[in-house]
């Protein structure tokens, strides 16, 4: 008894010396700041999207600079109250917060800026200027960091597209080859062909439930037809008036195009997020989808998918015609003008004013976001990270998740995308749920089929005039000025 | 001694109820006055009633609050006949009724919005298994989270599967509490079931009911879990309820005056419906004691 | 006799058809948290290996912590619930005893005198006196109650509140959707931790408060059934011995009403443990609990069903164990019949 309990002091003692040297021993690693004793609280959504993430740059924070990392997690629609209703009462709860660009103009003035050094790394240099540039931006001041990358992509059923018999029935129909649709009306015309519904196969899928993201694809199709390119930033308002611009012709048109793809899809669509139109593709169920990189990513996963192989990627589908707000008229192009929408924009990171370690929270932004842990990031299935920077877009990265034609053309479609010169930008204002509630729920009804498209818009388009004006028209014209970079 | 014995037993809980919801309810008053938005930052104004008059003046708030009654009243009536059907069979001494008794307050305890989640699956129009079903009976894609009457239908499912358990324990518990005496001078006047049903059982459970139903009303009140998961609002704001429609304005618009109105209007609205509720039901009860 | 039978299976008949109808769902949650993806959107499966490979890809996801922590809060909902559980009926069925068998007259002038004794001394003590926010209140709370006790027993004109009323405004605590009181309790909590440096934001304590005083109601209402259900014979024998009113309360009331105590007990757990709103506003990264984590399950970019299945069963397991061990103690009203 006596040995057993010698033995026993002995080796508590032993743990509790060598731990005590092993936790005086944290050394931060060379050139690193020193941040012991520093606590990071980083608000994210409940995991594994961008949380993991989050986690994988704070696991390699902790070892570089000693500091701990504690990543608090939340249900995506609740994050946006908790942030505001914490900075409303000045508490310091959180000294990252990780959000949604929309959010931005709200946020904006509880944020503290990105300091000047991160800005002269070569890694800022490999941030795309998309993001760079306007994204991170607000009012002038950097006060965020990209820490994903968002758009949509156009997918499409490799296997169905090259199917021989498919190919030749289509070109008998319609008098020309089965491609990748360039326009909406291709696009439709693909669908109509291959919706056969007695067969188990429909035409698209796309998100239509009311707080389902159903207005981001909404959007995706109003660019096409309102993202004029000699009129920079006059696809959601008058740039000059502030006065909505959602329900002209454009707008229209789109919202047409939408109720044609609510036909096309499979049954009870209308109560689709944009997660079951990823299950929805990958399941094997549509020829084509669009979506954020998710799709992607899911539908070559053997283990996620029916149709690991053949998932397809593209720009979406652009217009030879858009409304031009200033003439009032439809202009007609020569060419196809594509108007990739950056849908949502991709999640951001940022620190609050009130955190007490602002710098050690810059640091590890700047840390989690580097070059070698971003890439790992983007490359992880889980993660929830699409690129966002020119290094993501190797394509010796991707080639050991997709197949080569799909990461090909993946990273092209997600590469061209932002680099095209008629990107079309999501809106950012402050009030953004108020406007988009509104629209929401006239979507709805115009897809129920119970109000006409154009008496939809335009009651959107009144509320959002009587919003903008409730909250002050010049602001609200100044903070849309300066979110589409005006 | 009786004095200070009744003031023991009643102050801690007074106490406790004073503290933490008394600052919440004079705040609330005191925001609905005011033209009180948090984003963008307006600096808050008095503006007496305007707030309380914008909002009688909105359609959707009238059809909102349409929409939950219509709601409140049909599954609760469902949960009370259900429920204290099921009390009364398990009361009965059936077959398997340890079985029973634990399995039936399940749905009761589980998470509002795991529950809806979970149902959501089940409705859905293309993975779900009760889609199997109603095709199997040759209805094939049913739309029961996008077409009205059909939405409806599914609310009340939810909503009665998963509060039904609340009226049946406390049935039973009610049967329980009953003196078996008087049922035993029954059956020696050989009185049929349903004579001792309506006779005995009935009336002297009553004061229950009326609080069970009571309680289950203003609970189904505050329906939002199951409405936001399922439908969002349903089509437009067609299944909308009147929590949901607050918790748009207050935590993602951040209308807190505005908010606060409509929970203060909806407090008032209880209260008077409580009011004539127990105004009509007391003298029954009265009756019977 | 015949009726008897009839009887018999039609009872049979109902308690199955609501079994089956309970339990799907709950077959239906257990059997999706084995599913990989390609289970659920090939379409509905219903048994495993033989619709489809079972895995326990979600299982092992939820307990590695990348979908949050189900360890630190699953105990923190334990604690909590668990707590406040207890507080809220003990509290509770004191306070609802009280209403039944003791005559309450509140007059209404002295709640007047409350709030506006309330309002003058808060406004003195923040004008005046320049305490800060919260011991202003606290001062002008006790101000208020003091005075109109005092008031109420001084012969005012004016209606007078009897128990029924009493037991009215404890119910319609409960009225209110929660939504501003939510936000309301934030600023005070964080307010109170500002001034005075307790810290109520993201504790035990403030929660565990919150949900004392939200489950209080329910168990008044409830209970002030069941007690007035109770022959009160008994209980004046006892008086009449001298016996103490504690020692009615606790040795012959509470095990005369055990079915409904049960009962009441029973909700008041379910209540806390799922409440969702409170959990999510007052708490942050120490004292979260399950319902929060559960529902974010359901992240904004696809509903995950395996994901959601496995948190709902680790939710729901210890409740489970609770009705189990509650519904033992409900089994017997011969209880009742016995001791008369």
């Amino acid at each position: 008894m006596k040995k057993m309990f010698a033995g026993f002091l002995a080796s508590a003692t032993a743990a509790i010396l060598t731990s005590g040297i092993a936790a005086a021993q944290c050394k931060p690693q060379s050139g690193m700041p020193d941040y012991t004793g520093v606590t990071i609280n980083v608000g994210s959504q409940v995991g594994p999207f961008i949380a993991s993430a989050m986690k994988q740059g704070g696991d390699s924070w902790s070892k570089a600079t000693c500091g701990k990392v504690q990543i608090v997690e939340f249900p995506f629609g609740e994050l946006y109250p908790k942030y505001l209703t914490a900075f409303a009462a000045g508490e310091d709860a959180f000294d990252v917060i990780t959000f949604a660009p929309a959010w931005t103009p709200d946020l904006a003035p509880f944020l503290s800026e990105m300091p000047s050094k991160m800005r002269e790394t070569d890694a800022w240099q490999d941030i795309h200027p998309t993001y760079r540039d306007r994204l991170m931006v607000w009012e002038g001041k950097h006060k965020s960091q990209t820490i994903d990358g968002d758009l949509h992509t156009l997918h499409y059923r490799i296997d169905l597209f090259e199917d021989p018999k498919e190919r030749a029935a289509f070109k008998a129909k319609y008098g020309r080859d089965l491609v990748v649709p360039r326009t909406w009306d291709e696009y439709y015309e693909v669908a109509e062909f291959f919706h056969r519904p007695n067969d188990g196969i429909y035409g698209v899928t796309e998100a239509f439930a009311r707080g389902g993201q159903q207005f981001w694809f909404y959007f995706t199709h109003a660019a096409s037809y309102t993202n004029h390119p000699e009129n920079p930033g006059s696809m959601f308002f008058d740039p000059d008036t502030m006065d909505a611009q959602v329900n002209n012709p454009g707008w229209v048109k789109a919202l047409e195009d939408y109720i044609k793809s609510l036909k096309l899809a499979p049954p009870g669509a209308l109560n689709y997020s944009s997660g079951d139109t990823r299950q929805q593709f990958a399941g094997g169920k549509t020829s084509m989808n669009f979506d954020w990189g998710d799709t992607g990513t899911v539908g070559t996963d053997p283990s996620q998918s029916q149709i690991p192989g053949s998932v397809g990627s593209d720009l979406t589908p652009g217009s030879t015609t858009i409304w031009n707000y200033k003439t009032k008229q439809w202009d007609e192009f020569s060419r196809v003008i594509h108007s990739p929408f950056m849908a949502f924009g991709g999640w951001q990171a940022a620190v609050p004013e009130l955190s007490e370690d602002k710098e050690a929270a810059w640091h590890y932004v700047e840390h989690t976001t580097n070059i070698e842990n971003s890439s790992i990031q983007a490359i992880t299935g889980g993660s929830g990270v699409n690129p966002y920077r020119y290094s993501h877009f190797s394509k010796d990265l991707w080639e050991k998740k997709m197949s080569p034609r799909e990461a090909n053309e993946y990273l092209t479609a997600q590469r061209d995308s932002l680099g095209a010169t008629n990107v079309a930008l999501d809106m950012r204002l402050p009030g953004y749920f108020s406007y988009t509630e509104i629209l929401e729920i006239e979507l709805t009804r115009a897809l129920a089929g119970e109000i006409s498209p154009q008496e939809a818009l335009d009651s959107v388009a009144s509320q959002w005039n009587e919003l903008t004006d409730e909250f002050g028209r010049d602001s609200q014209k100044a903070a849309y000025r300066a979110s589409m970079g005006l | 001694m009786r004095d200070w014995s009744r003031h023991v037993f009643i102050w801690p809980a007074t106490l406790v109820v004073l503290l933490v919801t008394l600052f919440p309810l004079v705040y609330t008053l005191d925001l609905s006055f005011q033209n009180s938005r948090l984003v963008p930052p307006l600096p808050p104004k008095y503006i007496g009633l305007g707030n309380y008059t914008k909002l009688f003046g909105q359609e959707r708030f009238w059809s909102v609050i349409g929409n939950t009654s219509i709601f409140v009243f049909v599954s609760v009536t469902l949960q009370y006949v259900l429920g204290f059907a099921i009390a009364l069979a398990l009361h009965s001494k059936v077959a398997g009724e340890k079985l029973y008794r634990i399995t039936f307050l399940l749905p009761m305890l589980m998470t509002p919005i795991a529950v809806a989640l979970l149902w959501k699956t089940m409705f859905n129009q293309q993975f779900g298994p009760l889609n199997q079903v109603f095709t199997f009976f040759g209805y094939a894609n049913p739309p029961f989270l996008t077409e009205n009457i059909w939405s409806y239908g599914s609310l009340i499912t939810v909503e009665v599967w998963q509060w039904t358990p609340f009226v049946i324990l406390m049935m039973l518990a009610g049967l329980q509490s009953l003196p078996t005496d008087i049922f035993e001078a029954a059956r020696l006047e050989n009185a049929s079931s349903l004579q001792m049903f309506l006779g005995i059982t009935f009336p002297m459970l009553l004061p229950l009911s009326a609080a069970v139903i009571f309680i289950r009303i203003v609970e189904a009140f505050k329906i939002i879990d199951t409405v936001y998961i399922m439908t969002g609002g349903g089509p437009g704001i067609a299944t909308e309820t009147l929590t949901l429609f607050a918790y748009q304005e207050g935590l993602k618009k951040f209308n807190l005056g505005y908010t606060s109105a409509i929970s203060f209007l909806f407090l008032v609205f209880i209260i008077i419906f409580g009011l004539i509720y127990m105004v009509i039901l007391k003298p029954q009860i009265e009756k019977r004691r | 006799m015949n009726k008897n039978s009839n009887q018999k299976i039609i009872t049979q008949i109902l308690c199955i058809a609501w079994l089956i109808f309970t339990l799907f769902p709950l077959y239906w949650i257990f059997v999706t948290s084995f599913k990989s993806p390609i289970a659920v959107t090939g379409g509905p499966t219903y048994l495993p290996w033989i619709d489809f490979e079972p895995t326990l890809n979600a299982w092992s996801d939820a307990f590695s912590g990348s979908r949050g922590d189900f360890f630190a809060t699953f105990f923190n909902s334990v604690w909590i619930s668990i707590a406040a559980s207890l507080i809220a009926v003990v509290f509770g069925s004191m306070a609802a005893y009280a209403l039944v068998r003791f005559q309450f007259r509140v007059k209404l002038l002295a709640g007047i005198v409350f709030a506006s004794c309330g309002m003058g001394s808060y406004l003195l003590a923040k004008e005046i006196f320049d305490w800060k926010d919260t011991t202003s209140m606290g001062f002008a709370f006790l101000c208020a109650l003091i005075l109109s006790v005092i008031s109420n027993r001084l012969p005012l004109p004016g209606p007078v509140l009897k128990n029924n009323d009493v037991v009215f405004w404890f119910v319609s605590q409960r009225m209110m959707p929660p939504i501003v009181s939510a936000f309301a309790l934030y600023m005070l909590y964080s307010k109170i931790g500002k001034d005075s440096g307790i810290r109520l934001l993201d504790s035990f304590a403030g929660l565990t408060l919150c949900y004392v005083a939200f489950s209080l109601p329910l168990v008044v209402w409830l209970m002030r059934d069941f007690f007035e259900s109770l022959p009160v014979e008994v209980e004046e024998a006892a008086l009449v011995d001298d016996v103490p009113r504690w020692r009615i309360f606790l040795e012959i009331v509470i095990p005369m009403a055990k079915p409904g105590l049960v009962a009441v007990t029973m909700i008041t757990i379910g209540f806390v443990w799922n409440e969702f709103l409170f959990a999510l506003i007052l708490t942050t990264g120490d004292w979260q609990t399950l319902p929060v984590l559960l529902s974010g399950q359901n992240s904004y970019r696809g509903d995950e069903w395996w994901a959601i299945a496995v948190a709902n069963i680790i939710a729901i397991a210890p409740m489970l164990i609770i009705t189990i061990l509650l519904g033992r103690m409900m089994r017997s009203g011969l209880m009742l019949g016995s001791i008369r």
